[in-house]
């Protein structure tokens, strides 16, 4: 029987302990005296989060790829489990071999949030691994982080050996045939980081040297400490899609994960240039898969896996170029083996209605629009290409097919929102609502329509052209918040009408850590030890631990999030070439002011920098 | 037509509940190949049904679940495709075509055997020298046994003997070994902790706790009390 980390009167107390066992179906066994390298791919997030996840799932097939290496997965222990395994000195394992992973080459996170600091410290405390680089010794497993809020890896500089910047795909078997090469001539921790920042992408945080503006606190010089270190790290970017390794026996996890299907990645970046979405500008330039070997894919992933369901992943998918080839191909030979399709947010118009209703129950499901913004001024100021004719028309259409939902998501707190912006979210509400009543006559009319108003309060992120941009303080979120409840109670189809909005505690944070620099270490090292972990969780957020921990390292929330920018202040990420320029940015960020569109990649090439990389929208046919 | 699978749920997989087991299933036999019939409607089901649920913590020798498939295949390729998609602590031991008059697993169930005994030899039932003896007289001797079961409506009292259709007890290696077959399914459920919670208080044990046990169905049955039938014996190879 396959041996377990933990023992049976652990496992008969905490809440789903088949999240520690291990043995899903696909899951990778080898033996790990046969391998070189051991590797553990940590989600510092629970089990059926990090399962879901896309990325991890690419990088661990990839990796176990090669004969050498034995890539492992590790998620945060749960609360209950966490407290047993601190009490018990139990080190934390890595699911397949039930190993620990202190005793692992590498230990890798994926940061997709900056809510998840603070786990990443919880996986080094439960592993027994120093929290901060400095401390590690030749020993030590190497900690290397990835994922979109590798970024700007500086907030987390001090916990870290190595951030990996841009898409794992590309730099992994070079950085690990050269740890192999250390090892076999016996192994200096610092020569091997000293050697990894030459390759692509490989960034190396105690090798550089930041400095400080006595007068306001901003970034005076960062610079490498020695000459041959390089002074900036190239985002790694994947040029061929249709041959880029991709998982085909993905795992089947028996704790349902949040992703119960498969998964296809049809595309990666974004053709249009929402200036307040970081995705869609680090992704540059938007690359698209052959609809052939999506094809291939998608059926090799549903024998492979058994899935009944299968979702398109991308950050715009109605922007594939062959979408419709697509669906109709996983329609026809998909629906009829009872395995679902479900759709990803797609623009609303005949085309997506038509297949919506063909994979839909018309009368229960509901449509989505994201028009981010209530009025036209705002939408302008963001470049969200959506007019109130495309969403009444839209809206208007799903009426006539059956929906009487709709959801709409918006943000607010975006730079130069006013008032009267704020007021036009509940006023498009209306005016859909509206369209319901004059387009559905009143016997057929099944009750009222129901519109849904979500909004989230919007956080400024590096490299996008709102990266300069300040924030507002919780209270402010919630007065903005109010004006949308007010002016919703205000219009005349309210009862058609349901608004939904976030908290704003847990906002300013991600503000302060989006675009925070290393000098937060301290602070977010006090939070853990002060008990601050799974702070994405809203039971388990504690704001004022949080504040505690600022006051306590001198850290100014003011100075970080809410503050403007000044547009040649260097920012903590200006090390990381993105292929996207700076210069673009600042274009965009005075387009922005102007609330001047710029149009997307489709239509016309704005320079932002990415066609330098050869690839995907800036060189297909247009 | 329907087949009903019977399949071996040991080891590491006691941890993984019976929701999360069925998923499983479901996907295995969508990977297996074998052509599953599916319900009607916007989302369709696999029609797929299974015998009394094994609680976390639990293992078994005998598990069921009943399929009605489109194509009929031999029960030997059956069986074997199903393996294929199994890990370990799951193995299918048996694939057989039912009757059309067969009642479906889920109601047919009447009877569970199950053998039960402590995870730990130093627990306080090993040190009883004539616990076979006091079994005799709380079990064979008895007239009645009145429990208080609790319930999600509150408490009643219930007498468990004519419910307890075998208890024998051996003694392995100094640790207690119980050979229980009770009354299972819809209207009688005798849980196999009930019946030693209830032998403990007779023995005047200190405070029972359900997690010291090692729990594991042997097999469920059919029919009444006098003449049951394995459900795995229902039905017939093809």
């Amino acid at each position: 029987m396959k041996k377990l980390a933990l023992t049976d009167d652990i496992l008969m107390q905490i809440d789903k302990p088949a999240r520690y066992i291990g043995n899903e179906f696909n899951s990778v066994k080898k033996n790990p005296a046969d391998v070189d390298i051991r590797f553990a791919m940590c989600f510092p997030d629970v089990y059926e989060v990090g399962m879901s996840h896309l990325g991890i799932a690419i990088l661990y097939d990839m990796l176990n790829r090669r004969e050498d290496t034995y890539c492992e997965r590790v998620y945060s222990p749960w609360p209950d489990l966490h407290v047993l395994m601190k009490e018990r000195n139990i080190p934390l394992f890595a699911l397949e071999s039930q190993d620990p992973i202190k005793d692992f080459d590498f230990i890798a996170m994926t940061l997709q949030y900056e809510m998840c600091y603070t786990n990443i410290l919880q996986i080094l405390d439960l592993s027994g691994v120093a929290l901060e680089s400095k401390d590690r010794t030749n020993d030590d497993p190497i900690v290397i982080v990835g994922g979109p809020c590798a970024a700007n890896p500086e907030p987390i500089a001090d916990f870290i050996d190595i951030a990996y910047i841009g898409e794992g795909e590309t730099s992994y078997d070079a950085l690990l045939d050269l740890y192999k090469e250390h090892r076999a001539k016996g192994f200096d921790r610092q020569k091997f980081l000293r050697a990894a920042c030459h390759i692509p992408g490989i960034y190396v945080p105690s090798l550089y040297k930041v400095t400080y503006k006595e007068s306001d606190g901003t970034i005076e010089s960062f610079e490498p400490i020695y000459d041959d270190v390089p002074a900036t790290v190239e985002r790694q970017v994947v040029t061929d899609m249709d041959s880029s390794p991709y998982p085909t026996k993905m795992l089947i996890p028996f704790v349902r994960a949040i992703q119960d299907r498969v998964v296809l990645e049809i595309q990666r970046g974004c053709i249009r240039g929402c200036r307040f979405c970081q995705a869609g500008m680090i992704y540059r330039p938007n690359r698209e898969k052959s609809v052939e070997v999506l094809k291939k894919q998608a059926k090799e992933l549903l024998a492979a896996t058994g899935h009944e369901e299968i979702s398109l992943s991308s950050l715009s998918s109605s922007d594939y170029h062959a979408l419709g080839e697509l669906m109709d191909f996983l329609i026809d030979d998909c629906l009829s083996e009872g395995v679902n399709v479900s759709l990803p947010s797609l623009r609303i118009d005949a085309f997506s209605l038509d297949v919506m209703s063909k994979v839909q129950d018309v009368r229960k499901s509901s449509i989505t629009f994201a028009p981010e913004a209530g009025s036209q001024r705002m939408r302008d100021v963001i470049n969200k290409g959506l007019t109130v004719e495309d969403i009444i028309g839209g809206a208007t259409l799903a009426f006539k097919g059956g929906w009487n939902k709709v959801k709409l998501y918006f943000m607010l707190g975006l730079p130069s929102e006013t008032d009267e912006d704020m007021k036009a979210i509940p006023q498009l509400a209306n005016e859909i609502a509206a369209a319901y009543y004059d387009t559905v006559p009143k016997e057929e009319r099944q009750g009222r329509c129901q519109i849904t108003i979500s909004t989230s309060f919007f956080v400024p992120k590096p490299f996008t052209p709102f990266q300069w941009a300040p924030m507002y303080e919780a209270g402010e979120y919630l007065r903005r918040a109010k004006v949308v409840n007010d002016e919703m109670k205000a219009q005349l189809n309210q009862k058609s009408l349901k608004y939904n909005w976030h908290h704003s505690d847990v906002t300013v944070l991600e503000g302060v850590f989006a675009r925070g620099d290393r000098r937060l270490c301290p602070a977010i090292l006090d939070a853990y030890k002060s008990g601050c972990y799974f702070d994405a969780w809203g039971e388990y957020f504690d704001f004022d631990k949080w504040l505690a921990a600022f006051e306590k390292n001198n850290i100014s929330i003011e100075y970080y999030a809410y503050r403007q920018r000044d547009l040649d202040e260097i920012l903590p990420w200006d090390f990381i070439d993105c292929h996207v320029k700076k210069s673009f940015l600042k274009r965009e960020w005075e387009n922005a002011m102007n609330a001047k569109v710029t149009p997307n990649c489709k239509m016309s090439c704005s320079g932002c920098g990415s066609a330098m990389l050869g690839t995907g929208v800036c060189f297909n046919a247009r | 037509m329907r087949v009903r699978v019977k399949f071996e749920k040991t080891g590491i997989m006691r941890y993984v509940g019976h929701l999360d087991l069925m998923r499983f299933f479901q996907k295995a036999v969508k990977r297996s190949g074998i052509q599953i019939k599916y319900s009607e409607g916007f989302n369709p089901h696999q029609i797929m049904s299974f015998a009394s649920p094994l609680g976390v913590g639990l293992t078994s020798e005998g598990e069921y679940m009943d399929i009605d498939i489109k194509e009929e295949i031999d029960s030997q390729t059956g069986m074997s495709s199903l393996n294929e998609n199994m890990v370990e602590g799951l193995a299918i031991t048996g694939f057989r075509y039912l009757p059309d008059n067969a009642v479906k697993c889920m109601s047919a169930v009447t009877a569970a055997s199950y053998i039960v005994t402590y995870k730990d030899s130093k627990d306080d039932a090993c040190y009883i020298e004539n616990i076979a003896d006091l079994k005799e007289k709380f079990f064979d001797e008895a007239s009645s046994i009145n429990i208080i079961k609790k319930t999600k409506k509150g408490e009643r009292e219930l007498d468990l003997k004519p419910l307890i259709y075998r208890f024998n007890i051996e003694i392995k290696d100094g640790v207690p070994v119980y050979d229980l077959l009770v009354s299972s399914g819809s209207t009688d459920n005798i849980k196999p902790e009930l019946v030693i919670k209830a032998f403990h208080e007779y023995l005047g044990l200190p405070e029972f706790d359900e997690l010291s046990l090692d729990i594991k169905r042997i097999d469920m049955f059919t029919g009444e009390k006098d003449a049951l039938v394995s459900l795995g014996d229902i039905g017939d190879e093809h």
